[in-house]
């Protein structure tokens, strides 16, 4: 090759440097760590500040909260027991468990006042002061407990205490945790090189869990084959979970969730005032199919925002069945029927899964006669559209609903956005009147009753066509053992997860 | 020399402040409002009125243009909406990540195409010629996100020689690189074939091959480096675009590259962010640009010697 002009013969030669390297530089990777598969990267470790899903639930491990919740999603002690002593006074006595801070700190109540005072100071901008506006002031008794004044009565106030407790010394030296943490909870941070890979370490046991951001789903599928990955928890279509259910070396698992999805409708609109309408659309609607063929086998046909299993669930029997037949005869005394048809416009985001069962539903309304135009659209034009109420029906879930106050915020008549959720602007006194008397009854049975009876009015009047709850699901690699689904989706399995080398 | 870097210096400086200020107009008059994507649907509007004055969202877009602007001539990219990182911060961990697949791709396409090429053009019309073509042909019409997943399943799952995904070593850019380099390897061979054909016709090839020359020695010697120009103002581009960020195989391969940057950011509505990475695009390829014009003179020395005098 000597006579090999020189671009050529730095080629030849940076080629086989290429190859040296290349059979040289394989890393091998941590295979005592479990390695978690998502599908969206966590985006903050600062509980004041995370407000998307996978932050959030990984911050739970990191960190600990004041309450928690228990199966019928009822508030429970969880770093304190509290106390009422009045109307609008609690005071919380810290537990034993999870005091010890990643840099040596103990928690104390100066560390739940300082946290909860750096949300409630607006300069912070913290997206969580909103759910804290009842808070008047925060009292510091002792180094195990500390007294919350609201303005307020409010019986469920405790259930607003979620946030994970930051040390005294980040909240007053104004520090941001986002790429690192600073929590007391069962695992701590242990690095988070790059933006695809975060590890943390149980504590109790110094076992190490690797997220992995992986955001193709057959990407994601691939590397749980491979083993790159070993675990996998939702984010996947029907039939790449039904492909990895037909594998022997892969575990499989489903719980219904507490994800509810629903059709909302504009209700200021001249069609979709009408009641008959929404009916019509209720009873068009084949769930048990969709669920069948689309969705996961854990999801549940849903007539309301809460679950059954909820406290304050609704426990019905009526629900509008598939009834195609009854469909056209209210559309037909609403004045359309084959020769004058009613035309609706469906909008989604560009999500393709929403989209495949909007082009479902589109389909059978079809089959009543009802002319659906779909629409999609990327998410941050969607929302503002729903927002805006530039719409006539849309869908959309509710994700990790546990607190009744979401009706107040979607369905309150002064709930309007900006100030609420309520984007199809429905008006109803016989609602406002029972979430008001809900919120301010002491007596814990007469709260239930005001919350089925205003759930019972919303499936009557139908603002949301409900729709289900979506299922949870799990696939692990079959050395993997131990991990639990929960029903609002989190993370809390990874403590008790084993892998078996 | 000099006054032709200055003068380009001085249209690129012009260009980019006009692109910059296009684009941050338009990213602000599209519907979508980044507080929401970031505070999400349980917000209540106080808290977004707060977020909105915290992240200087409230201002009008006139003043918040002259911020950046003065920012900017400070050197200070500004910090992402979503993440509170410094832009500065979030760009230097992906440039080196693109750069690597980019050159590792160029290098791929170049392996491929210049075989490829040679082979067509001295077989012209003959068996070798079609298939060559059709071959580069191949490598263009599957698209990426059908190519990717399909090599991971041959050579990471069936034959495991290679990590799926991910930026972990030399070895896991090769997937990522052949799936790039031959799509781009497909208009290069057919640019080499066809320059190397006008080449092939001259008379200093049949001078060099009456001369004794074996087709090797006249091809690698004498037709190519007469028909390099053309390839390199390919080479020049496709590395231009390649910097740029191929979106589809960056997500493709959780490569964390400048492309799925842009793309993730233009969806969370992160105006700094988007700033940067249009920035950091735009003056990639005036650099490129002029890098390619350096590489005629070195290359050419008919340029070199035409400039002198």
């Amino acid at each position: 090759m000597s006579d090999l002009p020189g671009s050529l013969s730095w080629l030849w030669k940076g080629c086989s440097l290429l190859i040296i390297l290349f059979m040289v530089a394989c890393s091998t990777p941590d295979n005592h760590a479990i390695r978690f598969g998502l599908a969206n990267a966590p985006i903050s470790l600062d509980p004041r500040f995370a407000t998307d899903a996978t932050s959030a639930r990984i911050n739970r491990l990191l960190y600990q909260r004041l309450v928690d919740f228990d199966e019928q999603f009822r508030v429970v002690p969880s770093l304190a027991d509290w106390q009422r002593i009045n109307n609008t006074r609690y005071r919380f006595t810290l537990r034993d468990v999870g005091r010890l801070f990643e840099n040596g700190e103990h928690l104390t109540a100066t560390d739940v006042k300082a946290t909860y005072d750096y949300i409630l100071d607006a300069g912070n901008a913290s997206p969580h002061r909103g759910s804290l506006l009842n808070i008047k002031d925060i009292v510091v008794i002792d180094d195990n407990t500390v007294d919350f004044m609201l303005n307020n009565a409010d019986p469920l106030f405790p259930s607003f205490l979620v946030i994970g407790i930051v040390p005294a010394s980040v909240a007053t030296q104004g520090q941001v945790l986002n790429k690192y943490s600073i929590g007391s909870g069962a695992f701590r941070f242990v690095d988070w090189p790059g933006n695809d890979q975060l590890i943390i370490e149980r504590r109790r046991d110094k076992q190490r869990i690797e997220f992995i951001h992986v955001q193709d789903t057959t990407v994601r599928v691939l590397k749980l084959i491979r083993g790159e990955v070993d675990m996998l928890q939702n984010d996947l279509p029907k039939e790449l979970v039904r492909y990895l259910e037909k594998r022997e070396s892969i575990d499989v698992d489903h719980l219904m969730g507490n994800n509810f999805s629903y059709l909302g409708f504009n209700l200021q609109d001249p069609l979709l005032a009408d009641k008959r309408i929404r009916q019509a659309i209720a009873h068009a609607l084949n769930k048990k199919s969709l669920i069948l063929f689309l969705l996961g086998g854990e999801t549940v046909s849903a007539n309301t925002l809460l679950t059954p299993d909820h406290w304050a669930g609704l426990k019905t029997s009526q629900s509008y069945d598939y009834n195609p037949e009854f469909a056209r005869q209210l559309l037909k005394s609403a004045g359309y029927h084959q020769s004058h048809p009613l035309q609706l416009e469906y909008k989604t985001s560009s999500d393709p899964f929403r989209i495949r069962i909007a082009t479902i539903i589109q389909q059978q309304l079809a089959e009543v006669g009802i002319k659906v135009r779909l629409r999609s659209f990327d998410w941050a034009t969607f929302y503002g559209d729903i927002k805006a109420g530039r719409f006539q029906m849309y869908s959309l879930s509710w994700v990790g609903i546990k607190n009744p106050e979401i009706f107040r915020y979607v369905f309150h008549s002064e709930s309007i956005p900006p100030k609420g959720a309520n984007r199809g602007r429905y008006s109803s006194t016989v609602v406002d009147e029972l979430i008001t008397k809900a919120e301010l009854s002491v007596d814990a049975d007469q709260r239930v009753k005001y919350y089925q009876q205003l759930q019972q009015q919303l499936l009557q009047d139908l603002p949301y066509v409900p729709l289900w709850y979506e299922e949870h699901f799990m696939a692990t690699n079959k050395n993997i053992s131990g991990y639990q689904l929960v029903k609002d989706g989190n993370y809390d399995g990874l403590n008790q997860v084993m892998k078996k080398l | 020399m000099l006054r032709f870097i200055l003068a380009r210096l001085f249209s690129t400086i012009i260009v980019v402040f006009g692109v910059a200020c296009l684009v941050f107009l338009l990213i602000h008059l599209v519907p979508g409002d980044p507080v929401d994507m970031m505070l999400g649907e349980n917000a209540q509007m106080a808290d977004r009125q707060a977020l909105r004055e915290a992240l200087g969202l409230n201002q009008p877009v006139g003043i918040q243009l002259l911020n950046y602007f003065v920012h900017l001539l400070q050197g200070d990219l500004g910090t992402s909406l979503h993440s509170r990182e410094p832009v500065v911060q979030i760009l230097a961990e992906r440039i080196p990540a693109t750069v690597e697949l980019a050159i590792a791709s160029l290098l791929i396409s170049c392996l491929i195409a210049f075989p490829l090429g040679i082979i067509a053009a001295l077989n012209k019309g003959r068996a070798w010629d079609k298939t060559a073509m059709g071959v580069s042909m191949l490598g263009v019409s599957v698209p990426n996100f059908l190519l990717g997943p399909v090599l991971i399943l041959v050579f990471s799952i069936y034959l495991g020689w290679l990590p799926v995904s991910g930026r972990d070593g030399l070895v896991s850019m090769i997937l990522p690189a052949v799936t790039l380099g031959t799509a781009l390897a497909a208009v290069l061979s057919r640019m080499i074939r066809s320059t190397l054909l006008e080449v092939l016709h001259e008379d200093f090839i049949r001078t060099a091959r009456a001369k004794g020359d074996s087709y090797y020695q006249v091809v690698i010697r004498h037709a190519l480096p007469n028909a390099m120009l053309p390839i390199i103002t390919l080479l020049g581009l496709q590395l231009g675009v390649l910097l740029g960020g191929a979106v589809i195989t960056e997500t493709v391969f959780s490569w964390p590259g400048i492309g799925k940057l842009t793309i993730d950011s233009i969806m969370k509505r992160d105006y700094p962010v988007i700033q940067a990475c249009v920035l950091l695009i735009s003056l990639t390829y005036v650099v490129v640009n002029m890098l390619t014009d350096l590489v005629y003179a070195w290359i050419d020395p008919r340029i070199r010697l035409g400039q002198s005098s």
